[in-house]
């Protein structure tokens, strides 16, 4: 029984401590910078390069560009750019290969939704996801 | 006359103690097993299938979802494996770094293994002071690495990120606390009567057996091997460190519990040295091409992860993808001995038995 007994005193020795759970989701939870959540899109910054939806491991990015409207332009603006966030496994290599840093990550990762469909998410909703932008972003 | 017949019994998929979707057909008679068959592939995802059309850099996240406790090791054997191929010298800052990381994870999958195992046992408490350390391991890596579990930390060549101002004091601060919080959890479970009852004599096999049925980690030590890929065949640059490998005699689960939490205590020391010698400053990544094609040929590493040897073969016609890749899974090789261990034990043995081998089956089913 001595064994009992230590182990109970082990237990009432760490009722006094400070907990530490957080009272999520009432209060937000603490995320370091390098966290990495959801992406946020810059449209004004891609140059079309199919870099992040060629590295994809799941092929979630499908991304269309257009012509420059200002004809003296060379080079290809964006169209259309959508996440598929039912497969995305948020791995962080689509913001590794772009060279103009026009898809980076935030802190957010709430992704939860009612519907299926409501994941697939476009350019829009992608540049208006503009709070918590992690700082850095390159090693 | 009362008559007795055989009762087939499913245990999981969907069963706590066994540690994720694993299903075991056991027919009992009475209270003791007469034959139990396991049943896996309900988390199967085929990574090495999936892996033929990836590149090399793609298939590190998938390594994550394998034995998903400690990712690092298995992010660490395809970028070892892909860097064997290609000759690439990885700088000092990221070795350290990535044993740094590997043995962190270490400690925390052996809290995960401690606790669980309890848990399983019916003690409920262990199970939340392992996790509470747990807990301020994973924020160290995902302040390292951006994620709590899937790190995609490594990459060819070296490590993604550096590590951020502070962290390596705060490893720092962790190992004294660690070892505090060990000395408490000896006196929490390792001297209670019911516990020891529970395990002491339970799921004994040989030496022979151990390695007969290829078993690694933990799992073959218990038996007084002294096998640690670690020590005998040093791989980045454990070699520059001094620990013990721990060893037991007697192959039951008490056994398996003691090397396990001695382990964390082993682990405790590398990491202490290894913040020691840290190196100041340099490169994190080493010079390696954009696109990443390991030449024409095959490797076969193999590295210790907390559940066992884990290997890496990759076999390659020098384009961006493997021909083929094959991960040597740690927890399905544990895994073979369970119907042999099984055999004429009651019911309430086999969960210490299958605790006691500590599986995760994500890496059972690949």
């Amino acid at each position: 029984m001595l064994g009992l007994a230590k182990g109970l005193s082990y237990t009432l020795k760490n009722l006094t401590r400070k907990k530490v759970t957080y009272d999520y989701p009432n209060e937000p939870l603490p995320v370091p910078d390098r966290f990495r959540g959801i992406q946020k899109f810059y449209p004004e910054k891609c140059i079309v390069c199919n870099q992040c939806a060629n590295i994809c491991p799941t092929e979630c990015i499908q991304l269309t560009g257009k012509k420059h409207p200002d004809p003296n332009k060379k080079g290809k603006i964006i169209d259309t750019y959508d996440i598929n966030f039912e497969i995305c496994i948020l791995c962080d290599l689509c913001t590794e290969v772009c060279p103009t840093e026009a898809i980076i990550m935030t802190n957010n990762f709430e992704l939860a939704e009612y519907s299926r469909d409501e994941l697939f998410k476009n350019l829009e909703w992608l540049d208006e996801n503009d709070e918590n932008i992690r700082k850095v972003n390159k090693a | 006359m009362i008559r007795t017949e055989e009762m087939l019994l499913n245990v999981g998929p969907q069963h706590p103690s066994t540690h994720g979707v694993f299903r075991l057909v056991v027919k009992i008679d009475g209270e003791i097993i007469t034959e139990a068959k396991p049943v896996i592939g309900y988390l199967h995802r085929g990574t090495e299938k999936l892996a033929e059309n990836l590149q090399y850099t793609q298939i590190i996240p998938y390594t994550d979802r394998m034995d998903y406790l400690s990712a690092m090791t298995n992010n660490y054997v395809i970028c070892h494996a892909v860097e064997t191929m290609m000759g690439i010298e990885i700088p000092e800052r990221a070795e350290y770094l990535r044993v740094m990381a590997m043995e962190l994870g270490r400690v925390a999958s052996h809290l995960v293994s401690w606790g669980t195992f309890l848990l399983d046992l019916g003690a409920t408490s262990p199970f939340i002071f392992a996790f509470r350390e747990r807990e301020m391991i994973i924020n160290m890596l995902n302040e390292l690495s951006g994620a709590r579990l899937t790190f995609n930390y490594m990459r060819v060549g070296g490590v993604k990120w550096d590590a951020p101002e502070g962290w390596v004091e705060k490893v720092k601060e962790f190992i004294p606390y660690m070892r505090e919080q060990l000395v408490g959890y000896h006196q929490l479970v390792t001297g209670n009567e019911i516990f020891m009852n529970r395990v002491k004599g339970v799921g004994v096999y040989s030496k022979e057996d151990a390695i007969n049925y290829s078993l690694s980690g933990p799992t073959l030590r218990c038996t007084g091997v002294k096998w640690d890929l670690r020590k005998d065949e040093p791989y980045s640059i454990y070699d520059r460190f001094d620990f013990n490998v721990v060893t037991r005699e007697e192959g039951d689960a008490w056994a398996r519990y003691h090397v396990r939490l001695e382990e964390i205590e082993e682990s405790l020391k590398i990491l202490e040295q290894a913040v020691e010698q840290f190196p100041a400053e340099g490169e994190i990544l080493a010079k390696v091409p954009k696109i990443i094609k390991a030449p024409k040929g095959e490797a076969f590493v193999r590295i210790e992860s907390p559940r066992g040897e884990i290997g890496c073969y990759i076999a390659s016609d020098g384009k961006k993808e493997p021909y083929r890749l094959k991960f040597r899974r740690p927890s399905f090789y544990n895994l073979q001995i369970l119907p042999k261990l099984l055999k004429g034990e009651n019911m309430a043995n086999m969960i210490a038995i299958l605790g006691g081998i500590d599986i995760v089956l994500g890496e059972v089913d690949g």
